[in-house]
């Protein structure tokens, strides 16, 4: 195994080599105000046996978790998803119908997820736009890492190793967790990051296993590019070095900081079409030399979807500064009640359309959304979550521009794979609205239990009523003048009327 | 009596109708120019106003259903798959009808008004059912047809048929580009070709219709047991005493013997013929797609979003208790309701292709075949306002000498309760959908029960009527 556990800090906060003691495979700190990511490296073997066999049947896999709770990040760590479990992946040679394990397997270890099989409850990604991104993709919204961290708990942490136990405790705070699996490397890495907050500097290695820590700043080393980010601080390898080494780095990235918000909420009264605005701080986008759109994904789960046709008018479009649907997962099944519905929903893109002006101003798009059908419950309505998209400016850099993996990097994150290799994502910061979650609520009228008892019995007195009142008039006519041509008193009138 | 001697009043003012003076009203169908020159213009405006609406708000005139149609027809025209386009379900032969849709010249202009011209054809469809309709009802005169049929005087049978042709309900559906005008023309043609004796082109056309939408299927026993052999043979003589007299004294076996016309197996091989190599023919082209979208989707869906249906709140319910059950045992009667769920087909086919054709078809083949879509469209499981055109093509026909224009309060009574059944469903449904209310139970059950049981009285009196033999 393999551990690197990495502290950033706000560009200008930085810490000099003095402050740290490094003694016998554990390092401690002053107090800072940093992110803090740990990224742990599984060999195969190192699993437990139901990964090792599920995993054995997939080409690459990708599990990402973002709090629904708001939080503060720092480059490097800007890109950003729609709150919610999020799952990309590629089968193996022996395809997806040999998968009927993941979805159990992804219940057992992360909670509730309420998928079938792959084939049912995966929708396609597009794959001849970037040859990286992974095939299948799934979502759906999760509360928090609970069952994670029992689960994790139980598989790594051997006869109440506290220290085991309370690190994976830790977890309960983290602002998002990724899991990633490719038969390339043959390794598990788990990722966990913890939102910009105050903290101590604190590791300890782990036996057998390499643990790296790097206490690092943003930073803007001369002759930095554009679309670069840089970095210093120190490094420290724990059980080797006796001493931190500075290091300066920089990298480029296609996930920059757009330096602006945005707020959704639905449109009252919701209705049975509920639009969701988003209202965004700025309408400059982030770069001036290069063509920039801005963007909002979204996941919507089963119970809400957006109507491709719908969105195809550019009148109704551009009356909800929308300028067009760039992508919509298929299919979108856009009548069936959400309790019938085995796939996990429908991921969106849409570009937004702000308004045009040399100064900034704030502005509102409205994405026009309908709700399924729910199982009818007591009361009369139910109450439904729908995450935050994210929303950015995707922006082209320059020809030849090339994005090296870089240690902080982040690929399939299921809007990525839709834009050219060129691409810069600038991410506007999702701020929630009374409150501290990235979530909007819906209240959906459904069917009231508590009023429903008499149904079966009234339709089915009704419809026997207008039916036997029916019977009644036919079997009348039937009786008076048989199933033969029309009554002797029917002709007499006609005749009468042609008399006349 | 009272009754009767309104008939007589009634008559003698319907008789009157065309007041001796020259109005506007009366020359619109003195002549047949004016009035079908007043409802292509009727259409010319709404098609044009639609044409505005759509260029200049994101509320749109076009109905959502017109693109699906020119969805599917553009797909048609690149070599795909009509079916390629979601919520395509219907014969791909609607789809290349509207192959003109898919077409482009480069000129935005021509373009455009090839996209519109689907609904050109709908509209044009509603003049030709409109003129079939007067074709219908003035037959009588021509001296080739029963007593059935008393063929009205050509004025009264435009005034008839401006029910249809100048109904803006008709003729905003057709130009919203909705395809139930060409099945308002395909029933029309039906119902005329039949009555003028015309038995393979009868054949013909229900088997297309079966084809295009299923519900013609209710017209086949209809049909079949007006073509007795005594009126197909006799043609101007009067049959009605001859076949009462044949029905006294005879065996079962007899019967059936007699009831197998040359007339009656022509009709059966005809549509049978054309109704299976339609479906072969599409089938081959089309494969499996083709059945699910067209035919098996109205089986299994299990669709039921609001509309007028009595079952919908009762669907809505089971279909809950059934998905629920399976996961959870949660479900308090599954057997029991799926039971009552199964059954709605009966009082439905019962009515509308067993005892309405038995009891009224030899009475009045046209009014037979409104109590019959009436009976079928007030019965479904599922009912939007579209299904109401399939019987309002049929009103014409029937109206004629009916309780409603006989007595006026009735008349106007049955049209109130109508609209206003609609009305107080609309109401709640458009609390529902709009403003987020819960109102399935008791506003949209309550409301769809009620315009339920309004239309079942209005059936009622339809059955009524051409029971006493008073229309036409």
């Amino acid at each position: 195994m393999r551990e690197r556990i990495t502290f950033i800090q706000k560009l200008g906060d930085s810490q000099e080599p003095s402050a740290f003691k490094i003694n016998g495979g554990v390092i401690s700190g002053p107090e800072i105000d940093a992110v803090r990511e740990d990224k742990l490296t599984f060999a195969l073997d190192d699993l437990p046996s139901e990964l090792h066999t599920l995993l054995y049947g997939i080409h690459e896999l990708h599990v990402r978790w973002v709090s629904p709770v708001a939080s503060e990040t720092v480059a490097p760590f800007l890109a950003r998803l729609p709150p919610g479990f999020h799952l990309f992946f590629t089968p193996g040679k022996e395809g997806v119908a040999a998968l009927n394990d993941l979805c159990p397997t992804l219940s057992k270890v992360f909670g509730s997820i309420e998928c079938s099989t792959p084939t049912d409850s995966f929708t396609s990604l597009p794959s001849d736009r970037f040859s990286h991104s992974a095939a299948l993709q799934y979502f759906q919204p999760l509360e928090d890492l609970s069952r994670f961290i029992q689960y994790a708990k139980h598989q790594l942490c051997s006869n109440s190793n506290s220290r085991c136990v309370a690190r994976l405790d830790r977890l309960a705070h983290a602002s998002s967790l990724e899991v990633s699996y490719d038969t390339i490397s043959h390794a598990l890495k788990i990722t966990a990051l913890w939102p910009y907050q105050h903290q101590s500097v604190y590791a300890a290695s782990q036996p057998q296993s390499r643990t790296e820590v790097g206490v690092l700043s943003a930073d803007m080393p001369p002759g930095l590019e554009p679309n670069e980010l840089g970095i210093s601080g120190l490094l420290t390898v724990l059980d080797q070095d006796s001493e931190s080494s500075p290091v300066v780095f920089s990298f480029a990235s296609r996930h920059q900081d757009a330096n602006s918000g945005f707020s959704t909420s639905f449109l009252e009264p919701t209705g049975l079409h509920p639009t969701l605005q988003i209202q965004l701080e700025s309408n400059q986008p982030p770069s001036d030399d290069a063509s920039c759109s801005a963007h909002a994904y979204l996941t919507l789960p089963r119970n809400i979807f957006a109507d491709k046709y719908q969105l195809a008018d550019d009148l109704f479009l551009a009356s909800k500064n929308l300028t067009a649907l760039r992508y919509i997962s298929q299919p979108v099944d856009l009548e069936a009640p959400e309790y019938v519905m085995k796939s996990w929903g429908s991921a969106v893109l849409l570009e937004l359309s702000p308004p045009d002006s040399e100064k900034a101003q704030s502005w509102t798009a409205g994405i026009p959304l309908h709700l399924r059908y729910l199982l009818p419950a007591k009361g009369g309505y139910e109450s439904i979550q729908i995450p935050y998209p994210a929303v950015f400016w995707a922006c082209t850099a320059e020809e030849g521009t090339k994005f090296p993996s870089n240690p902080f990097d982040r690929v399939n994150l299921g809007y990525d794979g839709l834009f050219g290799p060129r691409t810069v994502f600038w991410h506007v910061e999702p701020r929630p609205v009374g409150g501290n979650r990235l979530e909007n609520t819906v209240k959906v009228p459904v069917l009231d239990l508590d009023k429903s008892q008499w149904v079966n019995a009234g339709t089915a007195i009704v419809v026997l009523a207008g039916f036997t009142w029916i019977m009644w008039k036919l079997a009348a006519v039937l009786f008076r003048s048989g199933h033969g041509g029309a009554s002797p008193r029917g002709a007499k009138s006609v005749k009468e009327k042609k008399q006349q | 009596m009272a009754a009767s001697t309104n008939k007589h009043v009634a008559q003698k003012r319907g008789v009157a109708a065309p007041p001796p003076g020259p109005s506007i009203v009366a020359s619109l169908f003195h002549r047949p120019l004016p009035l079908y020159l007043s409802a292509a213009l009727l259409r010319a405006v709404l098609l044009l106003y639609g044409l505005w609406q759509d260029a200049n708000s994101p509320l749109k005139y076009t109905d959502i259903d017109y693109l699906v149609f020119t969805d599917a027809a553009r797909f048609v025209s690149r070599g795909q798959s009509p079916y390629a386009r979601e919520t395509y379900r219907y014969t791909p032969v609607l789809a290349w009808l509207l192959l003109p849709t898919a077409q482009t010249t480069g000129n935005p202009f021509w373009d455009a008004v090839l996209f519109h011209s689907g609904k050109v054809l709908f509209a044009t469809a509603d003049l030709v059912a409109g003129w079939l309709l007067e074709r219908i009802l003035t037959m009588g005169s021509t001296g080739k047809t029963s007593r059935a049929i008393s063929g009205m005087d050509a004025a009264r049978a435009r005034k008839f048929a401006a029910i249809w042709l100048l109904n803006p309900m008709v003729a905003a559906i057709s130009t919203r580009g909705s395809s139930e005008g060409l099945l308002g023309v395909l029933v029309t043609a039906l119902l005329w070709a039949v009555l003028a004796r015309r038995v393979t082109l009868a054949g013909l056309l229900l088997g297309f219709g079966v084809h295009f939408k299923i519900y013609p299927f209710i017209y086949a026993p209809a049909i079949v047991w007006w073509m007795d052999r005594e009126r197909m043979a006799a043609g101007s003589k009067a049959p009605t005493k001859a076949a009462s007299k044949q029905t006294s004294n005879v065996t079962w076996i007899n019967r059936i013997v007699s009831f197998i016309t040359p007339a009656r197996i022509q009709l059966a091989v005809i549509s049978l013929l054309t109704f299976l190599l339609l479906n072969a023919a599409m089938f081959i082209l089309h494969g499996t797609p083709f059945l699910t979208h067209t035919y098996l989707h109205h089986v299994t869906r299990i669709d039921h979003r609001h509309n007028f249906s009595p079952y919908n709140t009762q669907l809505y319910l089971t279909s809950s208790l059934s998905s629920s059950s399976s996961s959870s045992s949660s479900s308090p009667h599954p057997s029991k309701t799926l039971q009552i769920e199964s059954l709605a087909f009966l009082p439905q086919l019962l009515l509308s292709t067993v005892l309405i054709p038995l009891a009224l078809a030899k009475k009045s083949l046209p009014s037979a075949m409104l109590a019959q879509t009436f009976a079928f469209v007030t019965f479904n499981k599922v009912c939007t306002s579209q299904y109401f055109l399939w019987y309002m093509v049929l009103l014409p026909l029937y109206l004629p000498g009916s309780s409603f224009l006989r007595d006026r309060r009735l008349g106007l009574a049955a049209l109130a309760l109508w609209v206003g059944g609609q009305a107080l469903w609309l109401q709640q449904g458009y609390e529902l959908e709009f403003l987020g209310r819960s109102t399935f139970v008791p506003g949209l059950w309550v409301a769809s029960l009620g315009f339920f049981l309004v239309n079942c009285w209005i059936l009622g009196v339809i059955v009524g009527d051409v029971g006493e033999g008073a229309v036409l």
